[in-house]
């Protein structure tokens, strides 16, 4: 079920988590991701505390967007016209997918890093629906694409399939002579051959982003597989789709940020750092800029409202736009570790996706299903930005029952 | 099976208006373990245990009741029958039994306290007819409304028993009367302490040294609300217990499933089967501080673990 064809069923959902609770294999998938993630951020924090300082840095960033979002969105439009991008505004997700669909148009080859907000949008099927060839690279997003499901964690989007399961989706889907008994190296290198074509012959590429610095308008985006750097860096058009609350007063605080957003996911020091500023360009040649030297000629950036001005402006779930995506609060919130994404909608999940879908989709919806949290607060406690998740997630349990009472 | 809030908070909104608990109990259910006591029944200091620990073996009957009920029908029909169960249903049909080993548990503990409150010293008095339900369940389930009429309530009655401070037993009320009833009742003042925190600060001695290890399972709301943490180590400790920390423990503990037993009951066993599994492999004598988790975690358990409330280990320090 994709964000927009969300049928808002909070029995429906309840369902899903009831089937989720029986599936062993997701139970003992989960049981092992949490355990693990846990471990991993507790002992890296013990070991750098350095990074809770970083944090709060980063907190206080995001909280001056989210105060000036108006200012910090006009002043990015313009830094983004600065290096040479083109930025767009889309208020709503029809927006977002038309002035993407415009961009990219039919019969095109496009590879995909994985995008929160393109899920929001329900952007991989619109543009196949558009008539365009469409691979996810990201190696957890792809088998989410071959299950024809949905991201199961922020990110890990496919902590809830196991080796087997991934392995017999790669040899049917792709057509590969892949042993079911393969190992997990084997299947990452026929992933790696198969995407590597795709890679070169793109014509266009799309990323989200973990921030974009208003004033010099670049692009921060942390990763560790390396198909990031490829995505944004060998097809010749790049489409960077940014929901607004990930502007960052400045370069640095977005760097901060993407620094934070990797240790509180448990991945310290991320492998890779990138950062785009514009497309990329040569003067070489008697000092005359030509735009498209090794990476892409044109940038394309979409910065995504999607209901997240209106909610800077909401006394309570304002707090939610400081969320930086760790998934964190994920991995720590007892219900989750047994319902993953099946519980907190149709794109987000948790804790922080209950927030997430209340401020994108529906607050009554977001509510029904904020009503099986244990407001146990183990949440807030995780969160390197200090949102009080337990207490949105209880905000929204009151919505929920004060409507059609 | 998942239960619909709405119903479940139009059942809690029912039984309340009938004799002020959440779920159908006699009204002396809350203060009859305190009548062989024949404490003063008004004062500065209060005990106020806001009934949660003589309440839990009726609201673990009710839960049962009700998750038969579903059972009992294939899962579609069980989604429409917990629909119209708060409209339909005759109430004083559900036959609320609790079980008697639970309700004596519950006495057992609140006697403990008594006890070592007042071998420690602390004078204090028992408001009896007036020690009301705090109305947690009227908060959690967002019924601010009902909630705020609620806490007035309270907070008028114990005025009347001349009450300044208030002790209280468990973290659900401790955290009810010294965090949310401020901003819900104009003009609250009570000073509000758990007795694990007067004990702490004040004299208590035992009389004989207990040996053994514990494995602590902290409350979410002591830990990472109302800062009970190092007390109740500090009592244990005290009383010769060697205290076991499991890997989630103080403020980063792990909750025990139990403030959904009630809406999602399969979800809420699954959380306290986890929670058991991570106590269970660090020892196998376990300590609670809150009657929800008593009851939640001792619904998971088989015979190899034996879990007790905090006050069962620690008044048996000072018993003579």
């Amino acid at each position: 079920m994709k964000a927009y064809e969300a049928t808002l069923d909070v029995s429906k959902a309840f369902r899903e988590i009831e089937e989720a609770l029986v599936d062993e294999s997701l139970q003992e998938g989960l049981r092992r991701a949490s355990l693990n993630a846990q471990r991993k951020v507790m002992e890296l924090l013990e070991k750098r505390p350095e990074l809770k300082d970083l944090a709060r840095m980063v907190k206080e960033a995001k909280q001056y967007t989210i105060d000036h979002i108006e200012d910090v969105i006009e002043q990015a439009l313009r830094s983004l016209e600065s290096v040479n991008a083109n930025p767009y505004l889309a208020r709503t997700l029809e927006e977002a997918r038309s002035i993407i669909g415009g961009i990219v148009g039919s019969g095109k080859l496009v590879v995909m890093s994985k995008t929160m907000a393109g899920e929001e949008i329900g952007l991989r099927e619109h543009l196949e629906a558009l008539g365009n060839e469409v691979w996810e690279t990201d190696l957890g997003q792809l088998l989410v694409q071959l299950e024809d499901g949905r991201p199961m964690h922020t990110i890990a989007p496919a902590v809830h399939m196991t080796r087997e399961k991934a392995i017999s989706l790669i040899r049917e889907r792709l057509g590969e002579d892949l042993p079911l008994d393969a190992s997990v190296e084997e299947a990452v290198h026929r992933v790696r051959l198969f995407l590597r074509e795709k890679f070169t012959k793109a014509d266009v590429g799309i990323s989200g982003a973990n921030a974009l610095a208003a004033d010099t308008g670049s692009i921060v985006l942390v990763e560790n597989e390396g198909n990031i750097r490829l995505v944004t860096g060998l097809p010749p058009v790049h489409i960077a789709i940014v929901p607004v609350d990930k502007l960052m007063p400045t370069l640095q605080d977005a760097i901060r940020l993407a620094l934070v957003q990797a240790a509180y996911a448990g991945l310290y020091p991320p492998t890779y750092l990138n950062i785009i500023s514009g497309p990329s360009s040569t003067a070489d040649i008697e000092i005359h800029r030509v735009y498209g030297a090794h990476g892409p000629r044109e940038l394309h950036v979409i910065l995504l409202d999607n209901g997240r001005i209106k909610a800077s402006k909401h006394p309570v779930l304002r707090e939610q736009l400081r969320c930086i995506r760790c998934g964190r609060c994920q991995f720590e919130c007892p219900v989750w570790i047994h319902t993953a994404n099946k519980w907190g909608g149709p794109v987000y999940g948790g804790p922080m996706g209950i927030n997430w879908t209340a401020i994108t989709l529906d607050e009554e919806y977001a509510g029904g299903l904020a009503t099986l949290c244990l407001t146990c607060a183990r949440c807030d406690e995780a969160c390197p930005v200090e949102i009080p998740l337990s207490r949105l997630l209880r905000y929204l349990k009151r919505v929920y029952l004060s409507r059609s009472r | 099976m998942v239960l619909d809030v709405k119903q479940v908070a139009s059942l809690v909104v029912d039984y309340m208006r009938r004799n002020g608990l959440p779920v159908p109990a006699p009204r002396d259910a809350i203060y009859g373990w305190a009548k062989p006591l024949n404490l003063p029944d008004r004062g500065r200091v209060l005990l106020y245990t806001g009934g949660l620990y003589q309440l839990m073996p009726y609201i673990s009957s009710l839960v049962e009741q009700l998750s038969k009920l579903e059972k009992g029908a294939a899962s579609r029909l069980a989604l429409g029958i917990a629909r119209s169960l708060g409209r339909f249903m005759d109430l004083s049909r559900i036959a609320v039994r609790p079980d008697k080993r639970r309700v004596e548990y519950s006495n057992r503990v609140l006697r403990s306290i008594a006890v070592m409150l007042r071998r420690a010293g602390v004078e204090y008095a028992y408001p009896y007819e007036d020690d009301l339900y705090s109305g947690v369940i009227l908060y959690d389930l967002g019924l601010d409304d009902e909630f705020s009429q609620h806490a007035e309530r309270v907070y008028r009655a114990l005025k009347g028993r001349g009450g300044e401070v208030l002790i209280t037993v468990d973290p659900h009320t401790t955290h009810m009367m010294r965090s949310v009833y401020p901003k819900f009742v104009d003009g609250y003042d009570f000073e509000v302490k758990t007795y694990l925190e007067v004990l702490a600060e004040g004299d208590f001695k035992p009389l004989r040294i207990r040996e053994g290890e514990l494995v602590i399972h902290d409350p979410c709301l002591y830990a990472r609300f109302e800062g009970v943490i190092d007390q109740p180590r500090k009592l244990l400790g005290k009383a010769g217990f060697r205290v076991l920390e499991p890997r989630r423990a103080r403020r980063m503990t792990y909750c025990c499933g139990g403030p959904i037993e009630g809406l999602a009951p399969s979800l809420s066993k699954k959380i306290a089967g986890t929670r058991l599994e991570e106590l269970k492999g660090v020892g196998k004598r376990i300590v609670t501080l809150c009657p929800i988790c008593y009851a939640n975690l001792t619904a998971v358990a088989d015979g190899d673990v034996e879990i007790d409330d905090i006050a069962v280990k620690l008044v048996e320090s000072v018993e003579e």
